[in-house]
């Protein structure tokens, strides 16, 4: 993941943010697929805002911390990254500062997985859900919730502009073991 | 001034000035309403591009040329009911109309566009046996997989129907003069009585069918008409069939030069005893020859049309053409008269020829000894014996034509038959053996490309294609198949600029839009690619190769729903379309229906069963039914089919891994490896089964190798776990 400005991480400390958003083609969103839901919002700025792929409008909540973004899958999917656009420079007291990521099954087993501290957040925040561990590069999960625990100067309300989630692409050639990398293999393993 | 507009109208329609040829139609049939003027009206309007038109002109009409151009028109317009409600009864249409062929292949075409499989495939057999040299419907055979082989649609019995049809022209040409002559010279050689009373009883009946003809067939006005007075008289001449004016104006003229000069053939030359014997012998000859009789004014007429034109053109495709447009005129008449139960064995008639004209020349010599006014005459009779010997020599180019034609068909039957059962090699073999003026024309080309495509082998295809587009830019069938070959080759400029070529040439054409899918396609942008491939369906629904592009879009954007509803469509449309079947099979084995995706796999099998790619797909759904053995079979057959296929032999090692055969399964991978040095996954398998094996280092050292060449990330991780494992049992050995 190329990044344009400084992207310093010092016990889960972001600062800064990245212009663009570059990711691997091995990876593929995955948001259309889940039902999305948030703790609470104020009317005209509700859950669209945050998956219309317009940086101009932003999701506004309306309610007590911690204020919850729901994804819920029908199946268990595989995510390894999650990716936030929010803007100091413009939301100021409402930048998210303090956020963590919990997966589980539902509501009711939610599990935190992340937690991670922004400073003056400005651009698209890469959060990445893989664990030390290579057998832990994804999180195979019904439900991901995203908890935003505290903002900037202590503000009640937070502004967050996009969020966009993404796991691996499955295997073109499905009942495979691997999935195949050199050309002639490839050619061979579809018909067009 | 009826003869003259339409006359005028036929000159205008001819050479293209179609709105000329509409208004003078327009004002003829104001001043002259009659069925045949409206005919010439309605095709004006089809020439024009206008059947909506034709459709409003001709409805209700009952007249048999009518209700096939109102047929033609329909059909334009998709009205299938109309077109065929108005195409029955057949036989009678048959009768009538010039091109009973044409009405068996747009009935084919009617039936198989309402989903009456069968029935559509015995219309198109039909045409063809009437008329042999039509293509389109053994085309159309051989797209629903019916077609029989080639060498019996188009060898030797067509051969000498054809020929028979071209030189029955000659020897009823002969036998006008030949009647004539028996009337005169009937006291000279007794045996004359029973052979003039047999023609008389044939041409009886010929009168009779040709009066029903009349009475059925419509009058297109014109020199036809004045032919038709003239002819009426003589008992000898037969009414012309209105087929005549479609051809030429000039075809009647001769014509009534010809049987002048016939009459006067009595004053020939001087014969011998020999020559009479030979001529009672013959006599059989004579009175079966007369079956060709029936139509003899129109045949003489066509074979001297005929003559002109391959006296006129080089090439056997030019022949071709002509021989068609000749032979569909002649078809349908020739084959509802003469097939009424009067030969039954064409070769036979073909070798009556032989022996007929031999007798006609005979008799000629005989009579002339009886001619009183030889001097006289003796000139015309020169030229008339110029022209017969003329044309019987013309009848062997004739003959040779024929077969030439017929054979150039026969290959490219072949071919394309082949071809629509995915029988690649044996389609090149057969179309190599076409001259390399014909291999090298556009239509050959792509069919060969086409052939290379199927093999999987895209080198060739690339060439094959590029170089039709070459020799023919304008032809743009099959030009999607090779955006589909550049696409698969990752040859992105040149898949750009095919795309912009086509589009250039023509706006709509449904290829066009096909290669700029594939365009956006190869580019990633996917709902542009599916919006292309949207406008050439809309351009031609009935183009299945659009559907099924459009499918494979869906499945790659994951909308699943609409992924099959568009492979349903391109089934609808022609159910042996392989690649549909297998896009279905796909999608039911990635949401885990495998029995559903069994099923279609084997449906794509079945209609192609020499694809190793598909083979291998059906393989992999038995595996994952449990079927290993099946499995394994299939996977045998994939890699026997194509060496060159990496993926049965990988499928294959996988599944003996899974059967517990450790050993042949690292034997299979051994060699892959040898070909594949940098797939990934080949090494990650070898490092699995030496896990098994228990043999520590080596499955360390595939890991490692698979881990650097790359592979997508969960197969990193899926190997990184696997490491991890294995380290594991090193650390518990080492505890213990």
């Amino acid at each position: 993941m190329a990044t344009e400005s400084l992207e310093l991480e010092e016990e889960g400390k972001i600062i800064g943010g990245n212009q663009h958003l570059i990711v691997d083609d091995d990876l593929r969103e995955m948001g259309k697929k889940a039902a999305w839901s948030v703790s609470s919002c104020k009317t005209g700025n509700g859950v669209s805002s945050l998956r219309d792929d317009n940086l101009e409008n932003y999701w506004q909540s309306d309610g007590a911390q911690p204020h919850l973004v729901n994804i819920q899958f029908q199946k268990k999917v595989k995510l390894q990254l999650v990716v936030l656009y929010m803007d100091f420079k413009l939301d100021e007291s409402y930048t998210p500062s303090k956020i963590s990521i919990r997966a589980g099954d539902g509501f009711h087993n939610l599990k935190e997985i992340k937690t991670v501290e922004l400073v003056k957040p400005t651009g698209w925040i890469y959060l990445s859900l893989s664990g030390n561990d290579p057998r832990e590069t994804f999180v195979n999960t019904f439900m991901l919730q995203i908890a935003v625990l505290s903002n900037h100067l202590n503000g009640r309300d937070t502004h967050v502009r996009q969020i966009k989630v993404y796991g691996p692409r499955p295997n073109p050639i499905p009942h495979q073991p691997f999935q195949f990398t050199s050309r002639e293999f490839i050619t061979y393993s579809t018909v067009r | 001034m009826e003869a003259l507009l339409a006359n005028y109208v036929e000159k205008s329609l001819k050479q293209y000035m179609r709105r000329n040829a509409i208004f003078l139609c327009e004002r003829l049939y104001a001043e002259f309403p009659s069925e045949v003027n409206l005919q010439l009206l309605a095709r004006c309007y089809l020439n024009n591009n206008q059947p909506h038109s034709a459709y409003h002109v001709l409805k209700g009409m009952q007249m048999a040329q009518s209700r096939y151009l109102f047929a033609v028109a329909c059909l334009e317009m998709d009205l299938f009911s109309e077109a065929e409600t108005a195409l029955l009864p057949i036989e009678e249409l048959c009768a009538h109309v010039t091109n009973g062929a044409a009405v068996q292949y747009l009935l084919g075409i009617i039936h198989r566009d309402t989903n009456r499989m069968k029935s559509s495939v015995e219309h198109f057999r039909k045409a063809l046996s009437i008329d042999p040299l039509f293509w389109a419907a053994y085309e159309e055979l051989c797209i629903l997989g019916e077609a029989e082989e080639a060498a019996v649609c188009f060898g030797d019995v067509a051969i000498h129907y054809v020929q028979e049809h071209y030189l029955g022209n000659a020897s009823s040409y002969l036998q006008i003069a030949n009647s004539d002559q028996s009337l005169d010279s009937s006291q000279a050689f007794g045996l004359e009585d029973l052979s003039l009373s047999h023609l008389q009883q044939m041409e009886g009946n010929n009168i009779r069918n040709i009066c029903l003809n009349n009475h059925g067939g419509p009058n297109l006005t014109g020199p036809v008409g004045q032919i038709t007075n003239s002819c009426c008289n003589s008992s000898f001449f037969r009414t012309p069939s209105p087929v005549l004016t479609q051809l030429s104006d000039m075809a009647p003229p001769p014509l009534i030069r010809n049987i002048r000069f016939c009459q006067n053939e009595v004053s020939l030359r001087s014969s011998t005893q020999a020559r009479r014997e030979f001529v009672r012998e013959n006599e059989s000859a004579q009175i079966r020859g007369s079956l060709f009789f029936d139509s003899g004014r129109r045949r003489s007429a066509r074979l001297a049309a005929a003559q002109r034109s391959f006296n006129s053109t080089q090439g056997s495709e030019n022949k071709a053409n002509n021989l068609r447009a000749s032979i569909k005129l002649n078809s349908g008449t020739c084959y509802s008269t003469v097939c009424k139960g009067q030969f039954q064995n064409l070769e036979e008639v073909g070798k009556l020829l032989e022996t007929y004209d031999d007798a006609v020349s005979a008799f000629r010599a005989t009579s002339s000894s009886l001619s009183s006014s030889a001097d006289v005459k003796s000139v015309q009779d020169e030229t008339v014996n110029t022209q017969l010997r003329s044309f019987i020599s013309n009848s062997s180019k004739i003959k040779s034509g024929i077969s030439d034609t017929i054979n150039l068909l026969r290959i490219l039957g072949e071919g394309y038959r082949h071809l629509c059962e995915y029988r690649c090699q044996e389609a090149l073999n057969v179309y190599q053996k076409l001259s390399s003026k014909q291999y090298n024309t556009g239509w050959v080309l792509s069919q060969v490309g086409k052939a290379y495509f199927e093999l999987v082998d895209y080198l060739n295809a690339d060439y094959a294609f590029s170089l039709a587009r070459q020799i023919s830019p304008y032809n743009l069938e099959g030009m999607d198949v090779y955006s589909t070959v550049l696409y698969l080759m990752k040859e992105d400029m040149k898949l750009k600029y095919l795309a912009q070529e086509l589009i250039s040439i023509d706006r709509f054409a449904p290829q066009a839009w096909c290669a700029i899918g594939n365009c956006y396609s190869f580019q990633k942008d996917h709902e542009t690619a599916l919006k292309s491939f949207q406008r050439a369906v809309q351009l031609n629904s009935r183009f299945p190769y659009a559907h099924t592009l459009s499918g494979h879009e869906n499945v790659i954007i994951e909308d699943y729903g609409n992924a099959v509803e568009c492979y349903q469509k391109a089934l609808h449309v022609d159910a042996r379309h392989y690649k549909s079947w297998y896009g279905l099979g796909m999608i039911y084995l990635r949401q885990e229906k495998i029995e559903f995706a069994e099923h279609h796999f084997r449906q794509a099998y079945r209609i192609n069963p020499f694809s190793s790619v598909i083979m291998y797909y059906l393989g992999t759904t038995l595996e994952a039914l449990k079927r290993s053995e099946e499995a394994l079979v299939m996977m045998e057959k994939a890699i026997v089919t194509d060496n060159k296929n990496p993926l049965p032999k990988y499928s294959k090692a996988n599944m003996l891994v899974t059967l517990g055969r450790l050993n042949e399964a690292l034997e299979i991978l051994e060699e892959l490896k040898e070909c594949y040095p940098r797939e990934s996954s080949i090494y990650a398998l070898m490092g699995e089964i030496y896990k098994q094996h228990k043999k520590y280092d080596k499955s360390m050292l595939h890991f490692g190798i698979a881990l650097d060449l790359k592979p997508s990330i969960v197969d990193v991780a899926k190997i990184q776990a696997a490491i991890g494992k294995l380290i594991l049992p090193d650390e518990i050995e080492d505890n213990l």
